[in-house]
């Protein structure tokens, strides 16, 4: 029987753990954006747009993100397109993260006072010129405690892709324990690893929020 | 041949639901004029000021400002015709991630295309006109009261408006910072600035405007020269109204 080493089973999961963190990227910068855009499409009342998104909202803050895995894999397979266990869970992923930033963002812009709207508006800037410069750089100094906690629940998101065969942390800590026997060792390296990607977030949210403060 | 009107305002009707809050609104402001509109709270005297720069939307009746049609919905059209009406608000609603230099520079810079060197002394001329010379670059909530409504007035002048609306600009003010602010109104008044003002300091309406509006049940009730109005009201209403100040 091979003998491994902690080493060799760090040595694996840091590997893995390169596809836990080029998903997480994926996810949120996607999600950011299209996020934003349903954001814009909201706030700029293009027609049935806030019926549309709310909508879109909804079924993704009202199901599993296991379920948005297992439908992005099946669901496109039954549609003809073979994709990647990678594809699938960037795609799945993408469009969590969306619903839930376009959410959080809302509520960001929803506090910024009604008379900065009015009084922008009266100085006869367009929406796209109040978005800019007027109500965009306030909401973002209260959007960004509440945008990198959920940064940190789509890291730990990203786990649930094992399920649909993608190799990232978790999927290779279950393929480890499954060749070593030691499944302790081997998920408290994979937990641990998570938590040196998260916590680092954490305190960098801190930092940013007591230095927007300040400011 | 008298110049045509500033504002002109023609059977203007609005609703907030089932309730109708202006009931058919005429009236028209020369250049120059200084109008100051009065009336109980829920009289519509605040909404019709803000049927003028659009900020509320009306059912029915015109509006132009500077012989300019307002049209809802019609984007061009509404930046083109807010350049021409200025607005200061209670709440004087500075923007707060801007310095006070910033605040006044914004609009100016985007709407206008005014360079940057052009729109600092711009700024700066404004503020030392009311009276914050050395403010430009403080924050608004370095400020108090009086010195952010001063520089909300700075701000909405920046944009050289027609037309400069008031919106009961002093009442959120503590009452030893609403002097300062109603000495500028005053010199914009007297260097001939058009001045439409939504207040309840009659002692000022009575001294600075030309005409005084009395609004009652979102109806234009009695509207005359101050002195008339204030000294000799015709209807109950504004009798009731007045005295009830004192």
């Amino acid at each position: 029987m091979v003998d491994f080493s902690l080493w060799d089973i760090v040595r694996n999961l840091l590997l893995a753990a390169r596809w836990t963190v080029l998903l997480s990227l994926t996810a949120f910068v996607g999600g950011g954006l299209v996020g934003l855009g349903l954001l814009i499409a909201r706030i700029a009342r293009w027609p049935g747009a806030d019926r549309a998104v709310g909508a879109y909202v909804q079924v993704f803050q009202g199901t599993p993100l296991l379920m948005q895995l297992f439908l992005a894999y099946f669901g496109l397979a039954l549609l003809g397109w073979n994709v990647s266990a990678w594809v699938a869970a960037a795609l799945a992923l993408t469009l969590y993260t969306s619903a839930f930033l376009c959410e959080i963002w809302r509520g960001c812009v929803l506090a910024i006072p009604k008379g900065q709207w009015e009084a922008s508006a009266s100085l006869a800037l367009s929406l796209g010129e109040q978005l800019r410069h007027v109500i965009g750089p306030q909401a973002l100094k209260i959007a960004v405690p509440p945008t990198v906690g959920f940064l940190v629940q789509v890291v730990k998101g990203t786990a649930l892709a094992s399920v649909i065969g993608f190799i990232e942390l978790t999927k290779a800590g279950t393929m480890i324990t499954n060749a070593t026997f030691r499944p302790f060792t081997v998920y408290a390296c994979v937990a641990a690893l998570y938590f040196a990607l998260c916590f680092p977030i954490s305190l960098w949210s801190r930092r940013l929020e007591r230095k927007l403060h300040r400011g | 041949m008298a110049e045509a009107p500033i504002v002109q305002i023609r059977a203007l009707r609005k609703s907030f639901g089932a309730n109708e809050v202006l009931k058919g609104i005429d009236l028209s402001v020369a250049r120059g004029e200084v109008v100051a509109l009065i009336g109980r709270s829920g009289s519509g005297k605040s909404t019709l000021l803000r049927c003028i720069n659009g900020l509320e939307t009306f059912q029915a009746g015109d509006l132009a400002v500077d012989g300019q049609a307002l049209r809802h919905g019609h984007a061009a059209a509404m930046r083109e015709l807010r350049q021409h009406v200025g607005m200061v608000f209670q709440s004087f609603n500075l923007f707060p991630h801007l310095s006070v230099g910033r605040n006044i520079m914004l609009a100016p810079g985007l709407v206008k295309g005014r360079a940057q060197a052009e729109g600092e002394a711009r700024a700066r001329t404004l503020l030392e006109r009311v009276g914050l010379a050395d403010k430009f670059d403080a924050w608004p909530d370095q400020l108090s009261g009086g010195q952010q409504q001063r520089v909300a007035i700075a701000r909405a002048l920046a944009m050289d408006p027609a037309v400069l609306l008031c919106d009961e600009i002093t009442s959120a003010l503590d009452p030893e910072l609403v002097g300062e602010v109603l000495k500028v109104v005053e010199s914009l008044a007297d260097e001939g600035m058009t001045l439409l003002m939504v207040t309840h300091e009659m002692g000022f309406a009575r001294k600075v405007a030309d005409r005084v509006v009395f609004m009652h049940a979102g109806r234009i009730h009695e509207m005359g020269p101050p002195a008339e109005l204030f000294e000799r009201p015709q209807t109950p209403e504004l009798q009731q109204f007045l005295s009830a100040l004192h």
